[in-house]
């Protein structure tokens, strides 16, 4: 079984050091800095353990951003001492930041963890470790059907390691070592409890994540003494988990490459007003079609710079829509030095700063104040914000009446904060939620209780057909609730089938995948594997235990038109009693989505 | 004597009115320079078929006051006759416009124009109670009483194969919400109190046969119902086979969506018009 970590326990970080007895926010940020550096190195390995073959793995990316933000806020802290004020910084950041299930989680660790401490500004072995306790207790809270062998599993087990540990002494580091190994333990039985990871032979993704994340953290406090200072470069993990197995406590490199301080890409992509982003990065080659990529790209937004060769292409570029932007050029090369800066950051201080002064002197809009916030749409009682990848599926879904489109999806979840800015962007006194993904679902229900003023809901809806089905029994003249209860009967009426190919060999359902096997993934599950797309499509077809009456196509952005048309052409002549229709989606990855009514 | 008046957007043929002893007056429908009367010149069948072929959308015209005039003077021969005039909403034609004109000319005092708020069958439904009353010899007065403290009763539901010609037609009201998407979507549009709304949206005919049923189940218990169809019989029919099943005790009668209506509906439409108990 191919796992993550085949090496025997890599740690020991309480030998040869003096106990560590008492650590304060200085400790804890340099910890999480490291932690992110730890990640970051071991991303791809976090991606790659992906329990569908299909290519949704972004569960390293997911955690990774989640924790970024994390580090961003804690840093910020202005209490940089203080062990409670730096973590419950870092928890609010993680918040904001977090990304698809497992980064939703790791925010609810990081918020039980906070909240563990309690206030504290300095910490101890058993304050650790019940902070740890916490942790486990607020994410399980925070996933409505707990789930055994995954990160919940890890946390949990790590929890209690850290208890008995913090019995037999004050060494922080004691306490640590043994939630570390203990985490790595319990990723390795993953595969035992869900039957779904021993199918697909690797371990949990999130757990793992979770026990590098652990593990950053311990090595950072087993290398500092006393006290750390606030600007001490974190660790450098190895670059791949189990490869240098264990660098001993006091021989590991400094790396020179601080965490990175920038914001996500995506995480700005929602706020559309205002004057836009200087957007900036590289894209790497080779085999760039740099004319092609500059007319591309110069479409996209203003003062385009785009130079370079076929190895390297530096873009600079003024858009509203970075997202759009960045994911239209990962579509020809790698991404590199990512920058975005948003100009009209400055123009919203200066607005928050005088409608902050007009509230607190009680001047009345337009007694002086030239209404200098008239531009703002007229506020409206029911709002929809929607995910969506591709621009096809975002002209679709605007046309059935959705107010702002996030983009995102399998390989892109949205963060909280990107669907926050959305929901915020409407001006309705109440919004319904799209997350079109089962991924995205989670981050969605976190919105609400950030979304100060607006009632958010979530219609959870798993995929895109789904979301058009709910879309279409919205009925803007009534209440949120009504439409809600609506949407989610009308959802259950469409099933989805989603065609994409296997990026690794894998079994599933009793199937075996090869690498670049087309796959079906009918409502969820994998039913049909085979070479080519029509072959495979026409066999969920001819074996569905339902009749549909209509089946939309939706082409991906890598399908022409014309090949859309071919297929839907022949199933057509192979299926006369059902009606078809084509439309271009425009997502990633997946050539064909499918619905069926 | 009381005398009812109604116009060719109430959808009745030459034989519903004769059974019902009402007067219809015909509003006009034109393609290209070709002035056709509603239900006169031309049927339903003829319409629908020269719709789908013709270049450019026909348009429609209400009758005149003149028209008007002509038939309440006609109606007014006995000192004791009166005229209630029942037509299709304001918000959608001039033709209550054009019947209160002919009313002041003629006789303010004895022709009464009434607003039905509702069209086709929803208008029928109205005007049947109307002809009981007559019949029960109840006077004018108390006729328009009693249709304008009904109207708010009635709902028409119309399963639209396209929004297209609604839109075009300019009658597309709050329905409008529904206009702009990529998707071909089959709207269902209700006209009450006067105004065309959006009720449903469906991706195929099966979905907006259930969806029509469920949407008058919505309306609890039914005083009366009935459905027209314009050149969509089979999905008509089916929607009437489920609406047999679920008021067994109600008579269903199935018309068809004659020409000026159909400008608006286009081909493929299903109405459904109900009347809520008082």
């Amino acid at each position: 079984m191919p796992s993550a970590d085949p090496g025997a326990p890599r740690l020991s970080l309480a030998a040869d050091h003096p106990p560590l007895l008492e650590v304060g926010g200085r400790h804890m940020s340099y910890g999480l800095r490291t932690s992110l550096s730890w990640l970051q190195a071991n991303q791809e390995v976090v991606n790659d353990l992906n329990v569908f073959p299909v290519p949704d793995g972004d569960t390293g990316s997911n955690m990774y951003l989640t924790l970024r933000s994390a580090v961003e806020d804690a840093q910020k802290e202005a209490d940089s001492h203080s062990a409670a004020a730096v973590m419950q910084a870092a928890a609010h950041g993680s918040l904001m930041g977090a990304r698809g299930n497992s980064g939703v989680i790791l925010s609810q660790i990081l918020r039980g963890f906070a909240q563990g401490l309690a206030g504290s500004p300095r910490v101890d072995a058993a304050g650790v470790a019940a902070a740890l306790q916490e942790a486990q207790s607020v994410a399980y809270k925070a996933v409505m059907k707990p789930t055994e062998g995954t990160i919940l599993t890890v946390v949990r087990e790590a929890a209690a390691a850290a208890r008995v540990a913090s019995d037999g002494g004050g060494d922080i580091r004691a306490v640590l070592d043994a939630a570390v190994r203990e985490a790595h333990a319990a990723v390795e039985r993953t595969p035992d409890m869900l039957a779904v990871l021993r199918d697909a032979g690797v371990v949990d993704a999130g757990g793992f994540g979770f026990a590098i994340i652990l593990e950053g953290f311990a090595r950072a406090l087993a290398e500092a003494g006393g006290d750390v200072p606030d600007d001490s470069t974190p660790l450098r993990a190895p670059r791949r988990v189990g490869e240098p197995a264990v660098r001993p406590p006091g021989h590991a490199e400094v790396s020179g490459a601080p965490a990175e301080g920038r914001r996500g890409a995506a995480a700005v992509e929602a706020r559309e007003e205002g004057w836009g982003y200087c957007t900036e990065f590289l894209v790497e080659g080779p085999g760039l079609d740099y004319e092609r990529l500059r007319d591309e790209l110069g479409a996209l937004g203003e003062s385009s710079l785009v130079v370079g060769d076929a190895d390297l292409v530096r873009v600079h570029i003024h858009t509203h829509d970075p997202a759009a932007l960045i994911a239209a050029a990962a579509r020809r090369g790698k991404l590199a030095k990512l920058k975005v800066e948003d100009m009209s950051a400055q123009h919203h201080d200066v607005l928050e700063r005088a409608s902050a002064t007009e509230a607190s002197t009680g001047v009345a809009a337009g007694a002086g104040l030239a209404e200098p916030r008239k531009a703002v749409a007229a506020r409206k009682p029911l709002g929809v914000v929607s995910v969506a990848p591709g621009a096809g599926f975002r002209q679709i879904l605007e046309g059935l009446g959705v107010d702002r489109v996030v983009e995102g999806g399998q390989t892109m979840n949205p963060s909280i904060e990107d669907l926050l800015n959305a929901a915020r962007a409407i001006n309705a006194d109440a919004v319904i939620l799209l997350p079109n993904n089962k991924n995205v679902i989670l981050t969605a229900q976190q919105v609400d209780q950030l979304a100060e003023g607006i009632a958010v809901h979530v219609v959870p809806t798993k995929n895109l057909p789904q979301g058009i089905s709910a879309l279409l029994s919205l009925d803007p003249t009534a209440d949120a609730e009504s439409n809600c209860e609506r949407m989610e009967e009308a959802m259950q009426a469409v099933h989805s089938l989603e065609v994409t190919r296997a990026v690794r060999d894998s079994t599933a359902n009793g199937k075996e995948i090869k690498t670049g096997d087309v796959i079906a993934v009918l409502d969820g599950k994998i039913t049909a594997v085979g070479a080519e797309e029509l072959a495979v499509i026409d066999e969920v077809l001819a074996s569905l235990d339902f009749s549909p009456e209509l089946v939309t196509v939706y082409r991906g952005d890598a399908v022409s038109a014309a090949d859309g048309d071919a297929m839907v052409g022949a199933l057509r002549e192979k299926h006369g009693g059902i009606e078809f229709e084509l439309h271009d989606g425009g997502q990633e990855h997946y050539p064909y989505i499918l619905s069926l009514e | 004597m009381l005398h009812l008046v109604t116009d060719s957007t109430s959808d009745l043929l030459a034989e519903g009115a004769r059974r019902r002893n009402l007067t219809v007056v015909p509003l006009t429908v034109r393609f290209g320079d070709e002035q056709l009367r509603d239900g006169v010149d031309i049927d339903s069948a003829t319409f629908y078929r020269r719709l789908v072929g013709s270049p450019a959308l026909p348009t429609t015209s209400q009758p005149s006051p003149e028209q008007f005039a002509e038939v309440y003077r006609a109606l007014l021969q006995a000192p004791g006759d009166e005229v209630v005039s029942v037509h299709l909403p304001a918000h959608l034609s001039g033709t209550v416009q054009s019947a209160t004109l002919a009313a002041r000319e003629v006789d303010p005092e004895r022709v009464h124009v009434v607003d039905s708020w509702t069209i086709s069958g929803g208008l029928q439904l109205l005007l049947d109670l109307a002809v009981r009353e007559r019949d029960q010899g109840l006077d004018a007065a108390t006729v328009v009483k009693n249709l304008e403290g009904r109207r708010d009763r009635v709902t028409c539901y119309v399963l639209l194969d396209t929004i297209t010609y609604l839109q075009k037609g300019g009658r597309i009201g709050r329905a409008q919400a529904f206009i702009g998407g990529v998707l071909n979507v089959k709207p269902i549009v209700s006209v009450e109190r006067g105004e065309v709304g959006p009720a449903a949206r469906v991706r195929s005919k099966q979905q907006g046969v259930a969806k029509m049923v469920e949407l008058v189940r919505g309306n609890g218990p039914l005083e009366a119902i009935s459905m027209m169809h314009g050149d969509a019989a089979a999905a008509a029919g089916e929607v009437r086979d489920r609406l047999t099943q679920l008021l067994p005790e109600l008579e269903i009668p199935l018309g068809q969506l004659g020409p000026v209506v159909g400008t608006y509906a286009g081909p493929g439409s299903v109405g459904v018009a109900v009347l809520r108990p008082g």
